[in-house]
């Protein structure tokens, strides 16, 4: 092949300006519909991903704060069982004693108080905030 | 490097182009197409190849291998963990917690991770708080188990736990476990016993009501990514939690009891003892102590011995406090009225070569002396007199030889004669409360058949039940009709006069209060014989005996101190339990006492729907002579010192609410006259008194 040859199948001039294609209207519904539906399908693809990936977020933050409930929960029974520990009858009467240097009040030192209302439990009941 | 058509280059587009410029037709293609056709079919192929590979793989997978492939991802992804059941707590009737559970870190190991066993334990041993030698070396040992877990330390505090895991040794593993507390420490230990390492009760209460108290597991699905944390989880099973226990058992009066049995045992130079306290009324224990005694939070570290409930495991024999039913079979027989003389003469009684004696020569007496004075040939005789079938008869009436309490696991029966066998001998024996094997909780409960008015009610420590917040009372069970209440009021006033004037004069007479009782003195059986220098000393008695509130035992074992007779030994730990817990209780003197002091009882959960009690006037008996001057400002006072000043100058007073007083009636200052009343109102907030500083 020689460089004019080549040249001249470079530069030929095609002139197919003036030919138009006509515009496939039903082509163009398809495209469209097409375009339409790839965009729903997409759109429900990437809701369903989100879905299932805000679902996998949850689930990481509901183990942590069923986690971090059961935590509080076992340090309010670690207090409450302080707090009972500090109640102990034996350790009031040693701090009274030793420390605070009280004493047993003697029978004409004290007065009883008879309550009024009985103190007895009733039959059934619900026993609320124990 | 030129080709065949002369140029230097080939390029991709030369074929087509010439083709045009030849104007040839397409249909003869050239040779590289067909080289690009068939290495594009190769690639095709091999694609589909790889393709159908792949799907038959998947398919193979997903379809023939299901079962299997799911299984080992159910394995990787879903964790099946167990809900540990939190067992019940204990409270006592005031609601006070005695034993609870809470996590506690335990530390194991994966000793094929471990390279050197001997210095890991060495450094986990030296975080803990108490570990010896020989836990050392128990460690070490797991250590170079060829497993891929041993235990190190179960159930340690938060702060070893903390120092372990500072260490940051490859292979520990730590994890929680419930452990079982109990915050009061030795406070009603035997009754309420203590649990294991794997949470199961051993012992008491923990042992009797373990498949109430220990609740149920749950379980738990756990869905964990590749790093095995938790994605989700859906719970199987819940958990169920345990009962909680509302004992008949009072916390102070319990440390009463504790605190008095110990120094009643260390100023007798004692082995031991036992006291209960009892509401004869509903059978409820009220406190029941023991020495020695145990921490069940260390259960480990105690003796055996003093690990075990000497009040109900223990027998004894319980000498002059088992005159008081042959005394009540006498009377119930009508054998005996108080009144009847019996010889004692001449102060001891003979059985063959067996010779019984008094400790003085009464002569002749009065029945109801022959209980005061404990005489055991007064005794012997009354039993001869109404029989061993009689006598046998009122033994099982008064709960020997059988078990009472249910609640008490391993709770000894007694031993008791069976009355066709009982010679003379024997008869005479168990009169006066030897040769018969009871327990302090039998004698307890038999005491308080006379207290009660005649019934034998079923000694309990638990109240009641409680699951879901629902309470379920334990209700009161009486066995059996003893004695009828003619002779349990007959009873009374033979025990008021061992008090008033009988053996435990001098050591059990409270002031203010009526006391019945009976000292006992028995022999310790050792080695097949009676003992000269081990004695069980106890009393037994009630207060306040005409409204009795309390049933107080309390057995002394061998003392060495102070003689060892119930009287000096027994009886005044007794008068100090008693004295004691009537103040905690709020019961007055019976005797001469002084009009009561009623205040109105304001519950914070009534909320004030409830009808205001009637708030009766408070009589001063004391200080009525005094003169009546000015009205005190009381604002500022606590009710016991308002209640003192008002005493102490002649006033009465009406008291509304609790805490300090805020408003009097009449005004500080005003003139007063004898007589006259005066009405408090008291609020938590305290308040300052105009006049001077709070007392």
């Amino acid at each position: 092949m020689s460089g004019i040859d080549f040249e001249y199948a470079i530069k030929k001039d095609v002139r197919n300006n003036p030919i138009v294609r006509e515009v496939d209207e039903a082509r163009q519904r398809q495209l469209l519909q097409t375009v339409v539906i790839g965009g729903v399908l997409s759109l429900v693809i990437l809701f369903s991903a989100w879905q299932r990936f805000a679902l996998l977020g949850h689930g990481y933050e509901m183990q942590r704060m069923q986690q971090e409930r059961a935590e509080q929960e076992e340090i309010n029974r670690h207090l409450r069982l302080e707090v009972e520990t500090l109640r102990s009858p034996a350790r009031i009467e040693r701090i009274a004693i030793k420390q605070l240097h009280l004493i047993a009040p003697a029978r004409d030192q004290s007065i009883v108080l008879e309550r009024v209302t009985p103190s007895a439990p009733p039959e059934k009941s619900i026993v609320a905030a124990r | 490097m030129a080709d065949e058509h002369g140029g230097r280059f080939r390029l991709p587009w030369s074929g087509s182009a010439q083709r045009i410029l030849r104007r040839e037709p397409a249909a003869a293609l050239p040779e590289w197409r067909d080289t690009l056709r068939s290495r594009t079919l190769i690639c095709a192929a091999l694609l589909a190849a790889w393709t159908v590979a792949i799907e038959g793989r998947l398919l193979y997978l997903q379809v023939f291998q299901h079962g299997e492939m799911m299984a080992r991802a159910n394995r990787q992804q879903l964790r099946t963990i167990k809900l540990p059941a939190k067992r019940g707590e204990i409270v006592d009737r005031t609601g006070h917690v005695l034993a609870y559970s809470v996590d506690a870190d335990t530390i194991a190991a994966d000793p094929s991770e471990i390279q050197d066993p001997e210095g890991a334990a060495a450094l986990v041993c030296h975080a803990l708080d108490d570990c010896g030698p020989q836990q050392r070396q128990t460690m070490t040992e797991r250590l170079r188990g060829k497993g891929q877990f041993a235990y190190l330390a179960r159930q340690v505090s938060p702060d070893e736990a903390r120092r372990v895991k500072a260490l940051e040794l490859p292979g520990l593993l730590f994890y929680k476990e419930s452990r079982r507390y109990y915050p009061k420490k030795e406070l009603a230990a035997h009754v309420l016993g203590y649990v294991g390492l794997d949470n199961g009760g051993l012992a008491g209460l923990e042992s009797t009501f373990d498949a109430r108290i220990r609740g149920r597991e749950g379980k738990m699905l756990l869905q964990t990514d590749a790093r095995r944390q938790a994605m989700s989880s859906r719970e199987e099973r819940l958990p169920t939690a345990g009962d909680a226990l509302e004992l008949t058992i009072d916390e102070y009066l319990q440390h009463i009891a504790d605190r008095e049995l110990r120094i009643g045992v260390a100023e007798n130079a004692a082995a031991g003892g036992t006291a209960i306290i009892l509401e004869p009324a509903t059978g409820e224990i009220l406190a029941m102590a023991n020495w020695p005694t145990f921490n069940p939070n260390a259960y480990n570290a105690s003796d055996i011995v003093a690990r075990r409930n000497r009040a109900v495991q223990d027998l004894y024999e319980p000498g002059s406090t088992f005159k008081v039913v042959t005394a009540s079979a006498a009377i119930e027989e009508r054998v005996m009225t108080p009144a009847d003389p019996v010889d004692c003469s001449p102060g001891y009684i003979t059985f063959g070569s067996r010779v019984i004696r008094d400790t003085h020569e009464y002569g002749v007496l009065p029945f109801i002396d022959v209980i005061a004075k404990s005489s055991n040939v007064g005794a012997i005789k009354v039993g001869m007199k109404l029989g061993a079938e009689r006598l046998g008869r009122y033994i099982t009436r008064f709960g020997f030889g059988q078990t009472l309490a249910t609640d008490f696991r391993g709770e000894n029966g007694g031993i008791v004669w069976n009355s066709d066998r009982l010679d003379p001998s024997a008869l005479a024996s168990v009169s006066m409360g030897y040769q018969i094997g009871v327990t302090p909780l039998q004698m307890a409960a038999a005491v308080s058949v006379v207290a009660n008015g005649g019934e034998l009610v079923e000694p309990h420590v638990v109240r009641a039940f409680i699951r879901n917040g629902r309470r379920e009372e334990v209700p009161r069970k009486v066995v059996r009709r003893a004695i009828s209440e003619e002779t349990a009021a007959t009873m009374t006033d033979i025990m008021e006069a061992v008090v008033e004037r009988g053996t435990a004069k001098a050591f059990a007479h409270m002031e203010g209060y009526t006391v019945a009782g009976k000292t006992g003195t028995a022999s310790k059986l050792v080695n097949r014989s009676y003992s000269k220098s081990d004695y069980n000393a106890s009393f037994v008695g009630f207060v306040p005996s005409r409204q009795p509130a309390l049933t107080i035992v309390v057995v002394i074992d061998s003392p060495h101190a102070n003689g060892y007779y119930g009287a000096t030994v027994a009886a005044p730990v007794f008068k100090r339990i008693a004295e004691a817990a009537l103040r905690h209780l709020g019961v007055g003197p019976t005797l001469n006492a002084p009009p009561p002091v009623i205040v109105a009882r304001h519950d914070a959960h009534t909320g004030g729907m409830a009808p205001r009690p009637a708030i009766a006037p408070v009589t001063p008996p004391r200080a009525a002579g005094l003169p009546p001057g000015e009205m005190p400002d009381l604002r500022g006072l606590s009710a016991r010192d308002a209640l003192r000043t008002l005493t102490r100058i002649g006033l009465t007073a009406r008291i509304d609410g609790d805490g300090f007083v805020t408003e009097q009636s009449p005004e500080a200052g005003t003139r007063l006259v004898r007589g006259d009343g005066c009405i408090l109102r008291l609020e938590r907030r305290a308040v300052v008194p105009a006049g001077g500083a709070q007392q």
